[in-house]
């Protein structure tokens, strides 16, 4: 349809490359082509007395005034002769003109020239002397000029020739009137063309869609008259003899035969339309002058046969992959306005072969440093470009492709590579998401938890989910809202959907883990498990049925709908590669399994900057917690730990392996004890229950929870880090030595620090009793707490890094419940401007980054080489990476799939610190975003 | 006729008629039944579920007997004439509504483009040109069908003002709204199945970009 048709002549914005660096590559140019006249107009054809560069006092002169639609007047001076405002495509530039006069169009054919490209004969009336052409004197000089310059004839039954009018502004602009084709024919030659081109349709159709605008906008018949007479004809033939009729009728005088009058009309027709209510409406619309001139542009038509000759558009990148493969089609017969006709072809159809198409496509890209969009006329096998432009919206792959092929053939440097890819590019490339065309069934929209998309049967349980995924069937867990029970069942799914819960909710954090598409908090969703069916508003929906949810936008429709799939391709990597030469910040993943570290590690992650244990408490391993914890005697307590000991050893054996000689930040115990107890009535005994009952919390998140636990159960830590080290030196025996971090969590007292730290110290000193082997490790803390940033001199004495947990810090900087205000505070904070982000997804630059700042600083005056991180998710955020850079940290840590996101954000950030140095090297109060908050 | 069709719409109280034909053209009223709706709640012809009103089965039936005009009639031939010529601009508004909505690769689209939605603007404005001499010639044959030139204006009014929900939102009487309604009459009164109106439309699209 018409607005993917767009016509985008914007070859003026790019700066002018010197033409001798872009000048077409011999071996690609077959000669015969380029030695034709119209590929070198300005060469051999012209005559002498149009050449004078002189226009421009012309072209900056008399601009039409917006209510002249009717000139009566020649504004030429006589004197000058017509043909001085005749400007034919290429010599523009010579001429001083630029976009302001000739229009986009005029430019970008001047530039394709420039570069040794060949185009549709043609010629520009600057923007100041438009009106003149509606004159059929200066038409008629237009008309001999464009026969010049095609070396054909109007009226030549042979070669015949056409012309046609079209119109642009001097800034890429919708509403400009439609091209107007099709000049010069005539009732009496109409016969001999529709010969040549094998067929009458396409000829008839254009012809009276331009009789049409020319009636209307030219000789004033009523638009409601002409309406009828199409709408009574039964084809495009009929309609061009009761137009033609009707012009009679309505004016009094036949539509002139003669191709300078036609064409004089049709440039009268086009000021007029452009002069019309709709264009002023459409200019107002975009907020352009309402006295916005255009220029005309008088294009030869080359009637051809249609098996040889035709029009096309073409791109010159593969959507898909990305890598330079010119795609298009072709159109046999004369090119009308859009929509475009169902016919066309592909490329590879083109009588004359794509060569010459390709050469222009990589010649324009390498000058534009941008895919490019051509529209290209073909003439008995040949082709001619007619418009090119640098692609308004490229596809991202094709984007990101074309800047590793620059930076590879040193058109570009590899950091203006880097430069052209941003961080949410490359997410967006990392994310597969829904092909949609629009007739979709919209069930439900919710938060968009975790970018990427997938179709499948829905299911209402993890147990079920885990059935059908093991069968192969994927599956859309739907949920009122997950619990860690549901961890299994959503790692089966292809995606969560969840009925109640934010972005930071349970559901939304395991899926962005996990790198699955979910959808929280979808409020008009009700989960019914006893009838096996949910409500979305007034659907019903059962388990089984099909549904497709896009976890970028939210968005979940009814049906299964195709996913692009969008793997990090190859040149992405490459950029990523030199993106990594250019950071400082180092890069981690929040990684809890071996598997997760694999898929880390081949997205680019140094290190492990955070390894919750958590989950190896979970799913079997929670009886032995159970016991631990609820243990009746301590004798019960330490055969339960001995089990649990056992267990996690495998755990780090296999986690450690992944993560090879990198480091990796092991963070012991955090979990709030809530998550380990019994549901009320299921512990195993009486007095099981009742200790359970004791233990449980108001709040749980502010209880019993981090290094906590390890001073309330005090062989918790020791066992925990035994058999890390235990371990480690299993692992060391095969040759890889990981560099060990060993966290405490949840700190806010530097006692707490010092009591886990001798725990640990202990339980290396057991390791190496055992197996005469000293583990080496650093210890350090999680920084979560205000009083644990305010207190970073003291918790340095006892620790050698710190890592910032900033969700956390943030929850208890701000007193913010992240659940709860996600849902319910942040989005009428964000309504009513008082917060810009979210503080949970932008860190936030005045309070809780000033915490962190503060806290670097007097860690950093104990222990100068202390390191620290970030490990909350905003490791995985561009601008609080940025921040996080600025402080001089040491790296982020963020979940596998912001990984290469990461990567490419701390390589801007470099970027742009070497631009400007005065922004982002302040202290956290002063820091660069600055969007975190409003005040 | 059949007996039981003529029983049908006799059977109808007349001051019910233009209500049970307004609910079946728009599908649903939304909001609370108010006292208009209610005495086709009473006659069977309409359901109140939750917020909406939903007209029934019979409703349709009564509604589809009440538009119909004389199979074979010379009227039926002038408006069959005016529905041929609404089904190919029937495929444009649908395409203007989807550029509107997604771009041409099929990401969302976010707006940010200006230039994109001026071009998707003038896209409507095309088919807004080419909808009215099909309705110019419509009003003439049908009845009370000049509400719906006026209701698209208003729609299109609605639009450039800002509230571009008024293109394509079901909430509202948006312009997609209207032409639905709109195109929900021609097939009512000219007894035409949603399938070969499907059929009939790809084949005009075909016969004009062939």
């Amino acid at each position: 349809m018409s607005v993917t048709d767009r016509r985008a002549d914007a070859l003026d914005a790019q700066e002018a490359l010197p033409v001798a660096d872009v000048l077409p590559r011999a071996d690609m140019l077959p000669e015969d082509v380029l030695s034709e006249s119209e590929a070198r107009p300005e060469a051999d054809v012209l005559p002498e007395a149009e050449l004078q560069p002189e226009a421009g006092m012309l072209s900056k002169a008399g601009m039409l005034p917006e209510a002249d639609v009717r000139p009566e007047a020649d504004t030429l001076p006589r004197a000058q002769g017509p043909g001085r405002a005749l400007v034919p495509y290429g010599q523009g530039r010579i001429r001083g003109l630029e976009a302001a006069d000739l229009g986009t169009h005029g430019v970008a054919m001047d530039r394709l020239v420039a570069l040794g490209l060949p185009v549709v004969p043609g010629l520009s009336v600057p923007v100041g002397s438009a009106a003149a052409l509606c004159e059929p004197e200066n038409a008629r000089a237009a008309l001999e000029l464009v026969e010049q310059l095609s070396g054909r004839r109007i009226g030549d039954g042979g070669r015949p020739l056409l012309l046609r009018l079209s119109a642009s502004a001097p800034a890429d602009v919708a509403g400009l009137p439609p091209d107007l084709a099709c000049l010069g024919v005539t009732p009496a030659g109409a016969a001999g063309l529709c010969a040549v081109i094998g067929g009458e349709e396409a000829l008839y159709e254009v012809w009276a869609a331009t009789i049409r605008m020319i009636a209307e906008y030219a000789l004033d018949v009523p638009g409601p008259d002409l309406d009828d007479v199409l709408l009574d004809a039964p084809d495009h033939r009929a309609r061009v003899d009761a137009l033609l009729s009707a012009v009679a009728r309505h004016t009094a005088r036949p539509y002139p035969e003669d191709p300078a009058e036609q064409l004089a009309l049709a440039a009268r027709a086009m000021l007029g339309r452009w002069a019309s209510p709709r264009a002023r409406r459409a200019r107002k619309a975009q907020r352009l002058p309402a006295d916005l001139g255009i220029a005309l542009h008088v294009q030869a038509l080359r009637i051809g046969p249609a098996d040889r000759s035709g029009y096309g558009t073409a791109v010159s990148r593969d959507p898909e992959s990305g890598r330079f493969s010119p795609q298009g089609s072709f159109f046999r017969g004369v090119r009308r306005s859009s929509p475009p006709p169902l016919t066309g072809e592909p490329l590879d159809r083109l009588g004359g072969g794509t060569a010459l198409l390709e050469h222009a496509m990589l010649t324009l890209e390498r000058h534009l440093h941008s895919p490019v969009s051509v529209d290209f006329e073909v003439r008995d096998g040949e082709i001619a470009l007619l418009a090119a432009a640098a692609q308004s919206r490229p596809p991202l792959r094709a984007s990101v492709c074309l800047a590793a092929d620059l930076a590879g053939d040193g058109t570009l440097s590899p950091q203006e590579a880097v430069r052209r890819i941003g961080p949410d590019q490359v997410q967006e490339l990392l994310h597969a998401r829904l092909r949609l065309t629009g007739a979709e069934d919209l069930l439900v929209r919710g938060l968009p938890a975790s970018p990427g998309a997938a179709a499948g049967s829905v299911v209402l349980s993890a147990e079920r989910a885990l059935e059908l995924a093991a069968d192969g069937t994927p599956v859309v867990l739907v949920a009122q809202e997950t619990t860690p029970a549901d961890v299994p069942g959503m790692l089966a799914a292809a995606a969560v959907l969840t009925g109640s819960g934010g972005i930071a909710s349970h559901a939304a954090v395991v899926a962005r883990g996990a790198g699955i598409p979910a959808v929280c908090g979808a409020e008009s969703l009700r989960v019914l498990p006893a009838e096996g069916t949910v409500r979305i508003g007034d659907r019903v929906l059962r388990e089984g049925d099909p549904v497709s949810l896009d976890g970028r936008t939210g968005t979940v429709y009814a049906g299964t709908l195709p996913v692009t799939v969008a793997g990090p391709p190859p040149e992405l990597s490459t950029v990523l590669g030199w993106a990594d030469d250019l950071r400082r910040l180092g890069v981690r993943v929040n990684a809890d399994t071996a598997a997760e570290v694999n898929t880390a590690v081949a997205l680019g992650a140094e290190g492990v900057g955070l390894c919750r244990t958590e989950h190896q408490f979970l799913g079997e391993r929670l009886p032995l917690i159970r016991r631990v914890i609820l243990a009746a005697d301590p004798d019960a307590r330490t055969e339960a730990l001995l089990a649990l000991e056992r267990a996690q050893h495998e755990d780090f054996r296999d986690l450690l392996t992944a993560v090879g000689d990198r480091p990796v930040t092991v963070r012991l115990l955090d979990a709030p004890l809530h998550e380990f107890l019994p549901a009320p009535g299921e512990a195993e005994d009486a007095a099981a229950e009742q200790r359970a009952a004791a233990l449980r919390e108001a709040n749980p998140m502010l209880g019993l929870r981090g290094v906590r636990l390890a001073l309330l159960h005090e062989r918790l830590y020791p066992a925990q880090a035994e058999a890390l080290f235990a371990a480690w030196v299993e692992v060391a025996a095969t040759g890889v030595r990981p560099e060990l971090e060993v966290m405490i969590p949840l700190v806010s007292l530097p006692e707490e620090l010092a009591v886990a730290a001798a725990h640990v110290r202990g339980a290396a000193e057991a390791v190496a009793a055992r197996t005469g082997v000293e583990v080496p490790y650093r210890l350090g803390t999680m920084i979560e707490t205000p009083r644990a940033a305010l207190l970073a001199a003291e918790l340095a004495e006892h620790a050698e890094f710190f890592s910032f947990g900033t969700n956390d810090l943030t929850q208890l900087t701000y007193g913010f419940s992240r659940d709860d205000v996600e849902r319910q505070v942040l989005a009428v904070y964000r309504d009513r401007g008082l917060l810009a982000a979210s503080p949970f997804a932008r860190l936030d630059p005045h309070g809780v980054g000033a915490l962190v700042a503060l806290a670097a600083e007097r860690a950093r005056s104990v222990r100068p080489d202390i390191k620290l991180g970030v490990c909350g998710e905003h490791g995985g955020d561009p601008e609080s990476i940025a921040f996080c850079d600025g402080l001089g940290l040491d790296y982020v840590s963020c979940s596998a799939h912001r990984v290469p996101v990461a990567r490419m954000a701390a390589a801007h950030s470099a970027l742009g610190a070497g631009r400007d140095d005065s922004g982002r090297n302040g202290s956290g109060s002063n820091g660069s975003s600055g969007s975190g908050s409003a005040r | 006729m059949q007996p039981a069709a003529v029983a049908g719409t006799d059977a109808l109280d007349e001051s019910l008629t233009e209500a049970v034909v307004d609910l079946v053209l728009r599908g649903m009223w939304r909001g609370r039944p108010e006292s208009e709706h209610r005495p086709l709640v009473e006659a069977g012809l309409a359901m109140v579920k939750g917020p909406m009103v939903l007209p029934t089965e019979r409703a349709r039936t009564a509604a589809a007997q009440i538009l119909r005009i004389a199979p074979g009639s010379a009227e039926e031939q002038r408006i069959t004439a005016v529905y041929e010529a609404f089904l190919p601009v029937n495929r444009r508004i649908r395409e203007v509504c989807t550029a509107w909505q997604c771009r041409p690769d099929g990401t969302a689209n976010d707006h940010s483009d200006s230039v994109y939605d001026a071009e998707v603007r003038e896209s409507l404005e095309d088919v807004h040109e080419a909808i009215q001499p099909v309705l110019r010639r419509l009003e003439r044959e049908l009845a009370g069908s000049g509400r719906y030139m006026t209701a698209l204006e208003e729609a299109l009014d609605r639009f450039d003002e800002g509230a571009v929900e008024w293109l394509a939102s079901p909430l509202c009487d948006s312009y997609h709204t209207v032409w639905m309604r709109l195109h929900q009459e021609l097939l009512l009164v000219l007894g035409v199945s949603r399938a070969e109106d499907e059929a009939l439309e790809e084949e005009l699209v075909r016969r004009s970009r062939g």
